[in-house]
């Protein structure tokens, strides 16, 4: 076996996981292409052939859509001005703006896996960070410098989404309360909490009746790229530092082994002297602060308003694609790279080719179940488990030390 | 927190160190019971001249009123005494007081004069907050049946919520369809009856799918529970968004009429609240005792207890556990399913996106503060229905409540209940664990 094809091995089932639920994304699109199954009794040929070529165009956009019109790059290449520039590599950037915060709760969920505890609070961590950080920065408007107020608001908040971790981390540690049951309540707390915030007119913006907050235009997360309509900024290498950073800190330190110790076995880690308890009240609150920094750069740098759908699901998906990437920091930034590409290329395919972008969604909960059932896909596609390397079983094994 | 039990030397005729602290947390039960009536008190006295008006329908909704008129005070007054007394019991009775049931009858008094003092003088109909309760209740409680079901079986199942969803949207487009396919002049209950079929179907299928991944694959429960909550929002929202907004005819289902049930509906007063509701609230109740008796009572559920509790020992006395957890998923696949369809054939008149809203979490409540027994949890689902229906009345009322604050209400029980605050509760000890059958 070449050392590239053994390499590769890992990436079978994620790829043939994808594969396969685009496949059955497929099948939904064409039993509800009512135009061209009313013509199949007709005219059997232009319906068939009018069905596939929706799904090629659907997913023909969602690509474009997600890293860039060939026509549109080739514009920018023959007459470069800032304008077709941006335009040839704005669905790339927006891609990458869209990952940014699945980065940050992907990593938040790792750590929290890793150390033995489930955080399927991420959302409501990431929701209360976002709402921290906008209520510092309207607290702070025109006081201090707007790099101050950045500085400030980001920092308060990543301590309100550190809180939002702690809570059902000491729950856990001090009352045995199952952190499951107490991150679903608190998701749905954090919910209620900014609607409650955003009815003062301290917080919404003058005039609305929607819950939304002031626009936070006088402080902004500085953009990477100078041109025109471009959304990214900091955020995204602030992320990728992130990954380097959650990635040093489990597999380098002694506290990073401590909680991957008493995730794997908390019993043998107690018995080694180290303290349980204090290992998974320190990883949901790091966890709930590094998804609140997600928030925090997502309402500073492209959102820019607070309001409850700041968050479109972001911290579910984040469970999914760590469990993808078996809890890995760089597998997490890959994975959120196709997962941002997924769902910013959805959009494209939604306008152009009216099928909703929330195929998207049920798409990746496929992706999700084909990859946290491993057996599953070997079962479809018939190929031979015992011939499989150790490490497919990565995921599996990340999963149960955590459950355990 | 839990006592050691004491060693052979401790046992003494002197008090063990267990039952000295016992002793301790009824005393400053007691003293805080009995300060929280003076506080009451304290209200009393301000309150005693404001108005709280309470009526009641007699006969029929919006058919006669019975009018309660006192004033707030004297709901203070009330619940400081009763907060008193139980103090006091407390007090004299010490670790031996049944204080938890005391609460039980000491809150509402709370409730009530809470309730009077934000109406701050202004009427309100009782009936429809009751009555609103129940029919909120109802598919709370369904869905809570549903968790309780899989969970004493040894499944975690989070994925009410999602079969809310497709009970929803399956019950919808199937009665729709079926009143088109019999014309105008068909009854509507037959349009209803497919939807409920069409929705418990639905429910049987993802209820399936969550055991079929648990059992034969082996995949973390919670994350197949996770899973299928989101693959519902996106597949619900994709056929809502390309078909049902277009096609608007698939979406019109016949609505589920309230029904008056033989006899009880004529009693007075109670009649209005409980017996005129949703034929969801009748469902919810038999369901609601047959499950209590079957589950406590029978040799299917001692089985379905023992396959929740320690598989490998019903396993060894010939219990088929895998059969055993299949058969209750299919079941609460069934509940969860219907409860779905209430959403959308007798709250909202269609499908919409998303419009279970959370529910499938607060029946999810419902089964840990119900203690993962039926009969509880349908009161925890009454006690969560209680806030939906007091806050709608209330933003009617145009009282300046935050709704956030009652909508919040679920999920801080639950938090308070499974962190043994309030006593601790416990579920079924093998839930969530895969089971090897040898």
């Amino acid at each position: 076996m070449s050392r590239a094809t053994r390499a590769l091995r890992p990436a079978v089932t994620p790829i043939l996981a994808i594969v396969t639920a685009f496949i059955v994304g497929s099948i939904f699109i064409l039993i509800t292409d009512f135009n061209n199954l009313s013509k199949l009794g007709t005219d059997p040929a232009a319906a068939i052939g009018g069905a596939l070529g929706l799904i090629g165009q659907a997913y023909y956009a969602m690509v474009t859509g997600a890293l860039g019109d060939p026509d549109k790059v080739g514009t920018a290449i023959t007459s470069p001005t800032a304008r077709s520039v941006a335009t040839a590599i704005r669905p790339l950037t927006e891609t990458l703006v869209a990952a940014s915060p699945l980065i940050f709760c992907g990593l938040a969920v790792a750590i929290s896996f890793r150390s033995g505890v489930f955080n399927i609070g991420v959302e409501g961590q990431y929701v209360l960070g976002a709402f921290g950080a906008t209520v510092v920065a309207i607290l702070l408007k025109d006081t201090v410098p707007a790099a101050v107020i950045l500085v400030a608001a980001t920092i308060g908040g990543v301590l309100t989404g550190a809180l939002w971790g702690f809570i059902p981390g000491f729950l856990k540690a001090k009352a045995g309360a199952h952190e499951v049951i107490t991150t679903i309540m608190l998701n749905y707390v954090a919910a209620q909490v900014v609607l409650f915030g955003l009815r003062s007119d301290f917080l919404r913006k003058a005039g609305s009746s929607e819950p939304i907050s002031k626009v936070l235009d006088f402080v902004r997360v500085p953009v990477l790229i100078p041109l025109p309509a471009l959304r990214l900024h900091w955020g995204f290498v602030l992320a990728l530092a992130m990954a380097v950073v959650v990635s040093w800190f489990l597999f380098k330190t002694t506290k990073g082994f401590e909680l991957r110790a008493s995730g794997f076995n908390m019993h043998a880690a107690r018995y080694a002297g180290m303290s349980a308890t204090g290992s998974i009240i320190l990883a949901m609150t790091l966890s709930g602060g590094l998804a609140a920094l997600g928030g925090s750069m997502a309402v500073l740098g492209d959102v820019t308003q607070m309001s409850n759908d700041i968050s479109t699901g972001v911290g579910f998906t984040a469970i999914a694609l760590a469990l993808l990437a078996g809890n890995r920091p760089l597998g997490i930034v890959v994975a959120s790279l196709l997962f941002g590409a997924l769902s910013n290329g959805g959009h494209l395919m939604g306008i152009k080719t009216g099928i909703p972008a929330d195929l998207i969604i049920f798409i990746e909960a496929l992706v999700i179940m084909f990859v946290a059932a491993p057996g599953l896909i070997r079962w479809l596609y018939r190929f031979d488990a015992t011939r499989m390397p150790k490490r497919f079983d990565d995921n599996a094994a990340a999963k149960e030390g955590s459950a355990a | 927190m839990t006592a050691a039990s004491p060693t052979f030397e401790e046992v003494r005729p002197e008090l063990s160190a267990a039952e000295r602290a016992a002793i301790r947390s009824a005393r400053i039960r007691g003293v805080v019971m009995a300060a929280l009536g003076l506080f009451a008190l304290q209200f009393a006295i301000q309150t005693m001249d404001v108005a709280a008006t309470f009526s009641f329908w007699v006969d029929k909704q919006g058919g006669n009123t019975f009018t309660i008129a006192t004033q707030v005070g004297v709901l203070w007054l009330l619940a400081g005494v009763v907060t008193g007394v139980a103090g006091v019991i407390q007090l004299v009775r010490g670790p031996s007081f049944q204080w938890r049931r005391a609460l039980l009858i000491v809150i509402p008094f709370w409730v009530a004069a809470t309730f009077a003092g934000l109406l701050a003088g202004k009427p309100a109909n009782v009936t429809i907050v009751f009555a609103g309760t129940l029919t909120y209740a109802a598919p709370i409680s369904l869905g809570a049946f549903a968790g309780i079901l899989a969970e004493r079986s040894g499944i975690n199942n989070i994925a009410i919520e999602g079969k809310f969803l497709m009970g929803a949207c399956a019950a919808s487009v199937v009665a729709s369809v079926t009143m088109l396919a019999l014309g105008p002049a068909a009854n509507p209950t037959i349009g209803v009856l497919a939807g409920v079929l069409a929705a418990a179907v639905t429910g049987i299928l993802v209820s399936l799918l969550l055991a079929w991944l648990g059992i034969r694959w082996r995949v973390d429960q919670i994350i197949a529970g996770i899973v299928i909550n989101i693959g519902a929002v996106g597949i619900t929202n994709f056929l809502f968004l390309r078909i049902l907004t277009k096609q608007t005819e698939l979406n019109t289902p016949p609505t589920v009429e309230n029904i008056q049930v033989p006899v009880l509906s004529q009693i007075p007063i109670l009649g209005p609240i409980a017996f005129q509701g949703s034929p969801y609230l009748y469902f919810a109740v038999i369901v609601m005792a047959a499950f209590a008796y079957m589950l406590f009572r029978t040799r299917w559920g001692l089985r379905l207890r023992a396959s929740g509790e320690k598989p490998s020992a019903a396993g060894t006395v010939g219990i088929d556990v895998i059969k055993i957890r299949y058969r209750a998923m299919i079941v609460a696949g069934i509940l969860a399913g219907i409860a779905g369809s209430s959403f959308s054939l007798a709250s909202a008149g269609s499908f919409q996106m998303q419009m279970s809203a959370g529910r499938g979490f607060i029946a999810l409540a419902a089964v840990i503060f119900g203690a993962w027994n039926p009969i509880y949890a349908f009161g925890a689902a009454m006690v969560f229905g209680f806030a939906d229906a007091s806050q709608a009345l209330l933003s009617v009322l145009g009282v300046d409540v935050p709704p956030q604050l009652l909508n919040s209400i679920p999920y801080l029980v639950t938090i308070i209940v499974v962190a043994g605050v309030v006593g601790r509760v416990r579920g079924p000890a093998a839930a969530g664990q895969p089971y090897d059958q040898g």
